[in-house]
């Protein structure tokens, strides 16, 4: 319990730590919200206010936030390493406690992306959301495994010496079961269809897997 | 106490250390030295278990708890000193009051009155060393590992240091990797290296 | 060993060629299902070999897992990449498209996504002691996406593929002659799998 209660006071100072740091050296945080708003342009500019199928339309509004993450995230442990603060980090916080303390950074990170970018992916679209409740439930839960597998990945690309599009490649495949049913739980919510019940869970299962196991294998490293 | 159990390491093909066995007592500020590339760095760094021997075991109480000053070990550029302190120390479950802050810039000579909310900055190489010296005294570790400790200070900054070393030994394992005479001439026990 | 898989492999292509009655309506081509199911099979196989030397290699740290886990990959890679395309050319023969996103192909399309993924993480990382933890790790985390996978995909794509050789009903539907050439291609492809896997490490 003792144990437990100071690893969380390491948790919420990493936290304050990374807030700090992230207000005053903006360029990451303005990086991702461009990265988003230029793909979200590029497509609406392209389509140029066509009527685009609601799947189809799913489907990109999770690739522009998977890129826009990738964009974000992938630096989490990378600009600690580079200043050279990742190895005083390691020496004086508890392991867990750092992989913690980042996830949720990473998380809150996401969920300013998505306030910032949904709105106006769905208003340039020109998209009618039947179902809100629906599509906040997806992307949050969507966005909480994001979170937890993007933390680990970007603790493992920290080591590597090519970097270049490392990131994403790494993240795509262990995040397929998070987007799958998150794309066609969005186009639903577009729709207002029928959903199916099985879908949501499952991808908070996932979640909770995805935790777990970055928890357990982030000891490895 | 720290004991290393027929620890061996190596780098590619390099044989750094073969089966050591020895251990490290407490209440001595214990100097180790050699020649560059020697190993004085990656010992220090076997003895806080911050790496693992390829074999055998280094050993050391588990509620032991490290602090280590090395020019690889970084504070945050972006936030101030103070902002660092506090930082560290509530890593370490402390909660540093403003009297705190101030005696510790006193102790190691760097007045944080003026130059406590400045970011790190701006801070010259033998400032962010003092800093780094406050933040190892605010922690309250037991096994202190201090890799050429007073590299980029004045006189009057490694004197305070080297009081502030000497007054802290008495409860802790002080290990200090460096090749100056000033600060050999200090430490208890000299280990030499290679073995 | 060496002499048995090739008399095994020659044996199974004279049997392919000369014993097994072509496939209505598709033509001799299409006997290239005797060699797309042994090699997916493979490819499934050494992703989990992959997986399990990665995870004695955490628990070891001994370097030779690593090596074994790191040639699985490489092996599973060349199957994955040889039983796409010959899934491919059969797909063409009997569905009239080299590919149109059934869940097998999706599956197998994924598997090579991250075989890719993990051989590209070792490239990059040049400490071989990272690069064996750092690929470990990437091993058993991307193992986790198997079993929601296999739930996911089947219900978002709707598949033509022929049932497999068991299917639900517990019904064999295939020529006896058919059936068993095609186990002991399956066999002698794991087989030949274990021998490259034992090359060296004798």
């Amino acid at each position: 319990m003792k144990l437990f209660s100071s690893r969380f006071k390491q948790v919420v100072a990493i936290l304050r730590k990374d807030f700090l740091i992230g207000m005053r050296q903006r360029a990451t945080f303005a990086a991702m919200m461009m990265f988003a708003l230029t793909a979200t342009a590029s497509l609406s500019l392209s389509t140029g206010g066509a009527f685009v199928e609601p799947k189809f339309l799913a489907a990109l509004l999770w690739v522009v936030i998977f890129f826009a993450a990738s964009a974000g995230i992938a630096g989490t442990f990378d600009d600690e390493a580079t200043a050279g603060t990742l190895p005083t980090l390691k020496l004086y916080a508890d392991a867990q406690a750092i992989l913690f303390g980042k996830m949720i950074y990473v998380f809150l990170s996401l969920v300013a992306l998505t306030i910032f970018i949904l709105p106006i992916f769905l208003i340039l679209f020109d998209e009618p959301t039947e179902n809100f409740l629906l599509l906040f439930t997806t992307i949050f839960l969507g966005l909480i495994g994001l979170a937890a597998a993007g933390t680990l990945t970007a603790a493992l690309t920290t080591s590597a010496t090519v970097k270049g599009g490392l990131f994403p490649i790494l993240l795509f495949p262990v995040t397929l079961p998070i987007f799958l049913p998150a794309i066609s739980l969005t186009e639903i919510s577009f729709t207002s269809a029928a959903f199916d019940m099985s879908s949501l869970i499952m991808i908070a299962a996932f979640d909770s897997i995805l935790i777990t196991a970055s928890s357990i294998l982030y000891d490895y490293l | 106490m720290i004991t290393f159990d027929d620890v061996s390491l190596s780098f590619g093909r390099h044989e750094l250390f073969k089966n050591i066995s020895l251990e490290l007592r407490g209440g001595k500020i214990i100097a180790v030295t050699g020649a560059n590339g020697a190993g004085k760095s990656t010992f220090l760094k076997l003895a806080g278990k911050i790496i693992r021997p390829d074999s055998g075991e280094v050993k050391f109480p588990a509620d032991k708890k490290i602090a280590v000053v090395a020019p690889e070990m970084k504070i945050y550029d972006n936030l101030t000193a103070i902002e660092n302190l506090k930082f560290f120390a509530e890593l370490r479950g402390k909660n540093l009051s403003a009297e705190n802050i101030l005696e510790l810039g006193e102790r190691v000579g760097l007045n944080l009155e003026t130059f406590g909310n400045v970011r790190v900055e701006n801070f010259s190489t033998g400032m962010r060393q003092r800093l780094k010296f406050a933040i190892l005294l605010s922690v309250d570790a037991d096994i202190w590992l201090l890799d050429e400790p007073t590299a980029n200070l004045d006189d009057a900054g490694r004197e305070k240091f080297f009081q502030a070393i000497q007054a802290a030994k008495f409860d802790k394992i002080i290990l200090l990797a460096t090749n100056d005479r000033a600060e050999v001439d200090i430490c208890d026990e000299i280990i030499q290296l290679p073995f | 060993m060496n002499k048995i898989l090739i008399l095994l492999t020659a044996a199974i292509i004279a049997a392919i060629i000369f014993l097994v009655p072509p496939i209505k309506g598709l033509g001799d081509l299409a006997k290239i299902i005797f060699f797309h199911v042994p090699t997916a099979w493979v490819s499934v196989i050494a992703f989990f070999a992959s997986a399990f030397f990665a995870a004695k290699f955490l628990r070891t740290s001994n370097f030779s897992f690593d090596k074994l886990s790191e040639r699985a990959a490489r092996l599973g890679f060349i199957f994955v990449l040889l039983s796409t395309i010959s899934g491919a050319i059969f797909s063409k023969l009997t569905w009239g498209a080299y590919w149109n996103w059934d869940p097998r192909q999706t599956t197998i399309f994924i598997l090579i996504l991250i075989y890719g993924a993990y051989l590209t993480l070792r490239a990059a990382v040049a400490d071989e002691k990272v690069r064996a933890k750092v690929s470990a790790i990437y091993s058993l985390l991307s193992i986790l996406t198997v079993p929601f996978l296999v739930f996911i995909i089947p219900r978002m794509y709707f598949s033509l593929h022929p049932s497999p050789v068991l299917n639900s009903s517990g019904r064999i539907e295939m020529d006896s002659i058919v059936l068993i050439v095609l186990i002991a291609a399956v066999v002698d492809a794991t087989l030949i799998f274990i021998q490259l896997m034992r090359r060296d490490f004798k």
